[in-house]
């Protein structure tokens, strides 16, 4: 099935945040086909945020999910809740009264869970592409600022996906690409963050890396541009919760990007992290990006981007799949 | 930075553990996002305005039409949770209606319904602006030259300038300005309500006969009984009260009680799915509440200002009557301020009351902007209608909407029969909303995958999936509307040139989409992509 009907130099499929989702990293490793796509490129957050204990007691099991109190009988009942579970990016794990217990009142034991949990996912996610994934897409894959550094040695282990980041990598029709998953400073205090300033040196120590014309450089970085506009997100009060109904928005993107963007104007510029601030725009020349995350629903949102080495990217669209 | 769910050590055994990851922990709060519902379904501005039409239906009862209407749009309510929480969107109706029914028929009733049609709603805006502002506070300061100019077609105009600059400066502070000031408004407003309430409740009719004939000579000039004389100039024949006629008056209440899901273009994108139950709560609960204070305050207004003074006021204003002591439109903002012998606290509590217009006035063009937004995200219109400015203002989406919309002002202004062409303004919505109705019921086969990921697929009506439910009562109650609507002559608008207006309006918007799909596929580029889903085995 043929999209669009002149062929480009290099179509992209570019899609982020999909946080632990079985349902959007198996749509992504589908991407390619269904949009004809020579390039595939997950921009970040692939881990999930939350786990989910499925607790046994006197033969019977319960859960919590989406403040829904669920009961199981059998094993086929749970085995169906716990791949719902999985479906939406979280972590299923089972484990008696006692154990929630002691997982509850001991955080480094919570810790440990979650991290064997996450790996564990990204290893088979892997071994679901090396299975799916034929060689004739390139697949780069570029961990964000939610995800530990272990999933980069996990990725990078990986027959058919590269690990982008922090490097060059070349692809299609000459074109080049930078990545990197760290953003500025966010309340959360996550793995990949940092000032302003150490974020701009990192991304010109990449950038220099480029040997490319503009026209043909491609920037992958999880944080979008400050101002832009994909950078758009809930003001939030000190305990986490969004002001005014969500309806406030601020930029909380990086400043550093931004230049960044603004001195190299490569033609395509890729970013995730602020689920909400789904869009495109135009910094000078660079098309930037943001296909917005939408995991939990199972909704794979991503961008088509043709690109054929003119000085402005035409052809794109954000897709919904 | 999708919402979450709460944090599992202090939830007990089952509930989520949730790590520190970017994102927020929960998705808003009930009480912000009743406040939005509650400010949409605004019962003075919009309320106050449609329950003027009452003599229209003597034999209806308003507060029962009120009262019932209200209950059953929880329907509406439950089947716009359920969208949200299956996909949270920005753009709202076009997005869902897109996604499950097609892009053609999402972009043509989302692009009618909330873009072309509001610009039509910027005189209608104006007009409540005038007769509940302008032309009080006018009355007031015995400005009696200000009122009739504000009652005449140039002072629509000029109002219609006004709504339409206000609206766009507040998007143009952004979001989180105009936030603050909708939330100041609404507090303050509800202040005045209460005040209007209170004095309502505790003056009698004699005492509101005295008041109403003393001020109707101070600021109308009307002399001997004006109370008496509004009664004899606007008599309305009042037959006992029956079922039928009041099922007939809830076409008309839905002017104001079919707005509580006004947010859902905005706020979808800003929560969790897990935030079901809370939208219910939010949107079903402003409903009720704004139903049960509208039902008090139709008792007040019979208690305090007589029944048929009340019909007879609005009937004599709107039958144009000449004999009739006021000349303005009878704002029950303004009689309950009539307590007061003072023009100063006249004013006050006028100017107050006034902030539900304020606050309220910027959502003429807000939701519309998430709307022409989506749609050129979706490279439907082109890339640079999505644009911002540094600051974050969507200048573009903003223009669409400011520009037409002053033509169209001038137009229902001073022009001989346009005004009549926007009669079905309500209808168009209205056939937007049936369209996500329809979406809604048909969620669980189209998009299967996505319903049953989603928190709603738990809930159930003996089988059958509570979405369907709610939206096909809901799609009910729309259809029982638009019948009305285009068969009877009491709405006033079954008028075939409004219809063949609104239908031009509807025809604008296929050549749009034809003529766009067409000529994103000449630049090489299928807008089928947009829609489609990737198959995940």
């Amino acid at each position: 099935m043929r999209f669009f009907s002149r062929r480009p130099s290099v179509r992209v499929f570019f899609a982020t945040d999909i946080h632990g989702s079985e349902t959007c990293w198996r749509k992504f490793l589908n991407a390619g086909k269904h949009y004809q796509a020579d390039v595939l490129v997950l921009g970040g957050d692939m881990t999930g945020k939350a786990l989910v204990p499925v607790v046994e007691e006197g033969g019977r099991w319960r859960a919590t999910l989406l403040e829904n109190r669920y009961e199981f009988e059998g094993e086929d009942e749970v085995g169906e809740f716990e791949e719902a579970v999985r479906r939406r990016g979280y972590y299923p794990f089972r484990t008696t009264p006692e154990e929630l217990a002691g997982l509850e009142a001991d955080e480094k034991r919570r810790e440990a869970l979650f991290h064997e949990k996450m790996l564990g996912r990204i290893e088979r996610w892997m071994r679901m592409a090396d299975e799916r994934l034929d060689g004739s897409v390139r697949c780069f894959v570029c961990p964000g600022n939610d995800d530990q550094f272990e999933v980069d040695e996990i990725v990078r282990a990986a027959r058919r996906v590269e690990l982008a980041e922090g490097r060059v990598v070349e692809f299609g029709d000459g074109y080049q690409m930078i990545s990197t998953g760290w953003s500025n400073r966010t309340p959360w205090d996550t793995y990949r963050e940092e000032d302003e300033e150490v974020l701009e040196e990192r991304l010109r120590r990449m950038a220099k890396e480029l040997e490319a014309p503009p026209e043909k450089t491609v920037y992958n970085l999880h944080c979008p541009p400050y101002g832009s506009g994909l950078d758009e997100a809930p003001e939030i009060t000190p305990d986490m919760r969004p002001k005014d109904a969500g309806r406030s928005t601020v930029p909380v993107g990086s400043k550093a990007v931004r230049r960044i963007i603004e001195e190299g104007q490569p033609a395509l510029s890729l970013h995730g992290h602020i689920h909400e601030a789904r869009g495109s725009t135009r910094i000078g020349r660079t098309l930037c990006i943001n296909p917005g995350s939408s995991y939990e629903q199972g909704q794979l949102l991503g961008a088509v981007v043709d690109l054929d080495g003119g000085k402005k990217v035409k052809r794109f669209v954000l897709t919904s799949g | 930075m999708a919402g979450e769910q709460t944090t599992g050590s202090s939830a007990g055994a089952g509930d989520l553990f949730q790590r520190r990851a970017t994102g927020l922990l929960r998705g808003w709060s009930v009480r912000d996002a009743f406040i939005y519902a509650a400010f949409s379904i605004n019962l003075i501005t919009l309320g106050l305005f449609i329950f003027s039409y009452g003599p229209f239906i003597p034999e209806g009862s308003l507060v029962m039409a009120v009262v019932l209407s209200g209950l059953y749009l929880v329907f509406q309510a439950v089947t716009y949770a359920s969208l949200i929480a299956v996909m949270p969107r920005a753009g709202g109706d076009y997005v869902w209606q897109s996604r499950i029914l097609g892009g053609g028929i999402g972009f043509v009733l989302a692009v009618t319904g909330w873009w072309f049609i509001l610009w039509h709603w910027v005189p209608i805006y104006a007009n409540i602006l005038n007769v509940q502002v302008l032309v009080p506070l006018s009355r007031i300061f015995g400005l009696g030259g200000a009122a009739d100019f504000f009652n005449g077609a140039t002072g629509l105009f000029v109002a219609s300038l006004a709504v339409a600059l206000l609206a766009s400066l507040y998007i143009s502070l952004g979001m989180r300005t105009y936030a603050r000031i909708q939330k100041f408004c609404f507090y303050v407003g509800v202040v005045g309500l209460a005040v209007m309430l209170v004095l309502l409740l505790v003056h009698s009719r004699s005492d509101f006969v005295s008041a109403f004939n003393a001020q109707a000579g101070e600021v109308f000039g009307a002399g001997g009984n004006a109370y008496q004389q509004t009664i004899e100039a606007g008599s309305v024949s009042r037959p006992e009260v029956s079922f039928y006629p009041t099922l007939l008056l809830i076409p008309m209440v839905v002017f104001f009680n079919l707005w509580s899901n006004w947010g859902a273009t905005l706020y979808g994108e800003v929560r969790g799915a897990s935030d079901f139950r809370k939208n219910i709560y939010a949107m079903g609960g402003a409903l009720l509440a704004t139903t049960v204070v509208a039902a008090i305050m139709l008792l007040l207004f019979a208690k305090t200002f007589g029944w048929d003074f009340y019909y007879a006021a609005n009937n004599a204003y709107w039958s144009g009557a000449e004999n009739a002591p006021i000349p303005d439109w009878p704002y029950p903002g303004l009689f309950a301020a009539f307590f007061f012998d003072n023009p100063l606290l006249q004013a006050l509590l006028v100017g107050v009351l006034s902030l539900w217009f304020f606050g309220w006035c910027g959502t003429v063009f807000l939701s519309s902007t998430r709307v022409v937004f989506a749609t050129a995200f979706d490279r439907v219109l082109p890339e640079w209608v999505a644009k911002t400015s540094r600051n974050g203002v969507p200048y573009v989406a903003l223009l669409l909407m400011l520009i037409p919309s002053i033509p169209i002002s001038y137009l229902y202004a001073f022009g001989e029969n346009f005004a009549t062409y926007t009669l079905d303004a309500t209808l168009v919505i209205a056939m937007t909303f049936f369209g996500s109705a329809v979406a809604a019921a048909v969620l669980p086969w189209r998009k299967p995958e996505i319903y049953n990921a989603s928190p709603i697929a738990r809930y159930t009506l003996f089988g059958i999936p509570l979405v369907t439910v709610a939206a096909v009562a809901f799609g009910i109650f729309l259809a029982f509307c638009l019948y009305q609507w285009v068969f009877r002559d009491v709405y006033g608008v079954n008028n075939p040139q409004s219809m063949i207006y609104m239908l031009i309006l509807y025809a604008i918007a296929v050549v749009m989409y034809v003529g766009f799909r067409l000529l994103r596929r000449a630049q090489g580029i299928d807008l089928k992509m947009v829609y489609d889903e990737i198959p995940e085995d």
